[in-house]
């Protein structure tokens, strides 16, 4: 998995393009990560709200 | 008022008769205006435009082709419009106090993870308007989408519009990749963000503050149950 999108230009040197879309996923599924922790969390663990 | 505590008076409380609740008897419910009309408007347009933008970036790069980038920008500028005049209206008109992260905070956020890593039996204290939680995803939000906007209006110098031509070469290829690195991180991390904003706004215990979003009201009972009158106070 690439990290950055990079090209060349004219003279053959590597320009850098942006992040790579690789990265899309990393970003979705530390979303989902971050949903199923926390309602694992609330449904097993988490202290009875006062 | 207690040392450092954050006060945000709110003088726009509402009262409203519901149903009687008995034979003979009228149950009063009062209605504390938490966001007023113009806050829920600039939220839902922000809402929309970044849900917009998210969409005409990534839709396209997972096979999904349409002509996405006069969309793009048009809706960027929309949104630079409604994030200055949220900011102005903010900074000139409410108290910035309430959104501000101060001691009394992070004092919240110790006693709250204290209380759920179950270290202290104590609940955390209630807070003021806007919980430790919700000011840090301001915050987040603020900061990502500020850089998104901020790198998107320097990338309209590259395409042409009714009001400007592009000149690509305003800047060097190296720098606009360090714009291109910013606008693309910014975009990614507003994909987790969104994602845990809306879960958290469904989760049931939260659903109160997202109707106030809606509708801009909560009720006395869920004023006294959520937050602290010393922290932000509203008429008896």
């Amino acid at each position: 998995m690439h990290v950055v999108r990079v090209s060349q230009d004219a003279y053959g040197q590597e320009v850098l393009q942006g992040l790579s879309w690789d990265l899309l996923w990393v970003f979705f599924g530390a979303g989902i990560a971050v949903i199923v922790i926390h309602a694992l969390y609330r449904w097993l663990l988490a202290p009875k709200s006062p | 008022m207690a040392p450092g505590a954050e006060v945000a008076v709110d003088l726009s409380v509402s009262r409203r008769l519901q149903e009687p609740a008995g034979a003979g008897a009228t149950d009063v419910v009062e209605r504390i205006v938490r966001h007023r009309l113009a806050d829920r408007v600039l939220h839902w347009l922000t809402a929309i435009c970044v849900l917009t933008l998210l969409g005409t970036a990534f839709l396209p790069i997972l096979g999904l082709d349409f002509s996405w980038v006069t969309i793009h920008w048009l809706t960027g500028g929309v949104l630079i419009i409604v994030v200055v005049f949220h900011a102005l209206r903010a900074l000139l008109f409410q108290s910035v106090s309430s959104m501000w992260i101060g001691k009394a905070d992070i004092k919240d956020a110790v006693a709250l993870a204290r209380w759920s890593l179950r270290r202290d039996e104590r609940p955390p204290p209630k807070p003021g308007k806007y919980s430790f939680a919700q000011k840090l995803i301001h915050h987040l939000f603020t900061l990502v989408v500020l850089t998104a906007m901020g790198t998107g209006a320097l990338m309209l110098t590259k395409i042409d519009s009714p009001w400007w031509r592009s000149n690509p070469y305003w800047l060097s290829d190296g720098t606009w990749g360090v714009i291109y690195v910013l606008h693309d991180l910014a975009a990614l991390l507003l994909i987790t963000m969104v994602m845990t904003h809306i879960y958290f706004a469904l989760r049931p215990e939260k659903l109160f503050f997202t109707r106030s979003m809606l509708l801009g009201w909560i009720t006395r009972k869920e004023y006294g149950a959520h937050h602290d009158p010393a922290r932000w106070r509203v008429p008896e």
